[in-house]
């Protein structure tokens, strides 16, 4: 029998620009936040391996520009819909996924693509439940993590070699501005510590 | 050529970009599109106006749908597992589109070489809409556009169609739409579904005023008719059609490369 509107699961979001905060954050809020539905699942970036396998497979011909790379990172959350967000929530389940829309939005504005750009390529995802903007580390840095491990690594990684004038601690600046922002206009609330 | 579509919204764009777009247009390349479902004949037609325009003195290049070599691995081996659902597809399809439009494309007309696209965006356009994706969502997808100076469209019956795909091999999954018509026979699925990607075809090709190929014709009458289409053409100014595409591109790694590279010549 499908689950009624009541039994519907939720849809968390969690956004942030390093890898390392958004683990920790997920670790963090999948138990404490919904302890009546601990059977939740989590939906990382990634979970159709695209980016793992590009940079495993044919890094000589890794040249995308941003707007390339949001492609494919929309790709990859259709995946993560189809296979993981959407069955989880039919279920009744609460789903965390991290990073969700904010994040990805966040890169692409920092990257000067339009806003009307972001918000139709996008337009496919369902919006998320709560939406909660994680505790940055290390603010005044650029990426240091590997590129497997996040989104924003894995484009700091691909675009310090392709963009002759790209500086990795200026976009972090920027996506962590426009995070704000979208805080600030309560799209995400502040993860509390 | 050809009365044109409803012209594209001019974005705000810097003088700069407008006066270097201005300067090109006369050196540029053209870029020349052949479309038409499977079984149109279209590479065979691209091959030949390839050779004639090589003894004209152009210098060509070729673009395939789906063949950078960034994206085509991973779209192939999804597709090969079937694990694609139509949205997946299409915006990988498009990254692999936009890649390629980045970094081969822009770069060989921006050096006066004619690109012939064996296939174009609206192959994917048509396809995806075929598989039931909103229109507009895909043009979103695929923007900012980059409109090429001629299409060439092959229109053929549903029966020749499915007679040249099936005298060769058996059509695969997603081109015989098996993802979407949910039928087993592979042949029966791809009549079904290539009805309505030619349904989709003919609504861009009237759209877009594409210029028409009888794809039934003798192979030499319908080279003859390319290539007195072709002479009969007039490219698209870049400053009016295509500026928003150039801008971004100009601003990107390859394409100040490019200027660069020009600026010495």
């Amino acid at each position: 029998m499908p689950p009624t509107n009541d039994q519907r699961g939720r849809l968390i979001a969690l956004e942030g620009t390093r890898a390392t905060d958004l683990r920790r954050a997920m670790e963090r809020t999948r138990p404490r936040r919904h302890p009546l539905r601990a059977a939740g699942g989590v939906s990382w970036w990634d979970a159709s391996g695209t980016f793992y396998e590009m940079w495993l497979g044919k890094r000589r011909h890794l040249t995308p520009s941003p707007r390339t790379l949001l492609l494919l990172y929309a790709s990859d959350l259709s995946f993560r819909l189809r296979w993981e967000i959407q069955p989880a929530l039919a279920a009744g389940r609460t789903v965390v996924a991290a990073p969700y829309l904010e994040s990805a939005i966040a890169f692409g504005r920092a990257s000067g693509l339009s806003r009307r750009w972001l918000a139709e390529l996008f337009r496919f995802a369902p919006q998320p439940d709560l939406c909660y903007r994680v505790k940055e580390g290390k603010k005044s840095s650029g990426w240091k993590g590997k590129p497997t491990d996040g989104f924003a690594e894995f484009c700091s990684a691909v675009l310090s070699e392709t963009a002759p004038s790209f500086n990795s601690v200026d976009l972090r600046a920027a996506m962590m501005a426009l995070l704000d922002a979208s805080e600030r206009r309560r799209a995400c609330r502040r993860l509390a510590s | 050529m050809t009365r044109q579509p409803a012209r594209a919204r001019k974005p705000s764009l810097s003088k700069e970009v407008l006066d270097l777009l201005h300067k090109r247009e006369a050196t540029r390349g053209l870029l020349i599109a052949f479309e038409g479902p499977d079984g149109a004949g279209k590479t065979t037609q691209r091959k030949l106006f390839r050779r004639w325009l090589e003894g004209q003195g152009h210098t060509v290049t070729t673009t395939k749908w789906a063949s950078s070599p960034l994206v085509r691995p991973l779209i192939k081996a999804r597709k090969r597992a079937r694990a694609l659902g139509a949205e997946e597809l299409c915006l990988l399809q498009a990254a692999d589109f936009r890649h390629r439009l980045e970094q081969d494309v822009l770069p060989a007309l921006w050096r006066g070489r004619t690109v012939l696209a064996d296939q174009y965006l609206f192959t994917g356009l048509s396809r995806d809409a075929a598989r039931g994706l909103d229109f507009d969502w895909m043009l979103h997808v695929y923007g900012p556009l980059f409109w090429p100076d001629i299409v060439f469209y092959f229109p053929i019956s549903l029966d020749i169609a499915a007679q040249r795909v099936a005298s060769k091999r058996s059509p695969k999954y997603y081109e015989a739409g098996q993802d979407v018509t949910n039928v087993a026979d592979p042949l029966s699925s791809f009549r079904q579904f290539q009805a309505r990607v030619m349904r989709e075809y003919e609504n861009l090709a009237l759209v877009f005023q594409f210029l028409t190929i009888d794809g039934e014709q003798p192979i030499y009458e319908q080279h003859k008719r390319i290539r007195k289409l072709f002479l009969e053409g007039s490219r698209r100014v870049w400053g009016e059609w295509n500026a928003e595409a150039l801008a971004e591109w100009l601003t990107l790694g390859v394409g100040r490369q490019e200027v660069k590279h020009a600026s010495h010549e």
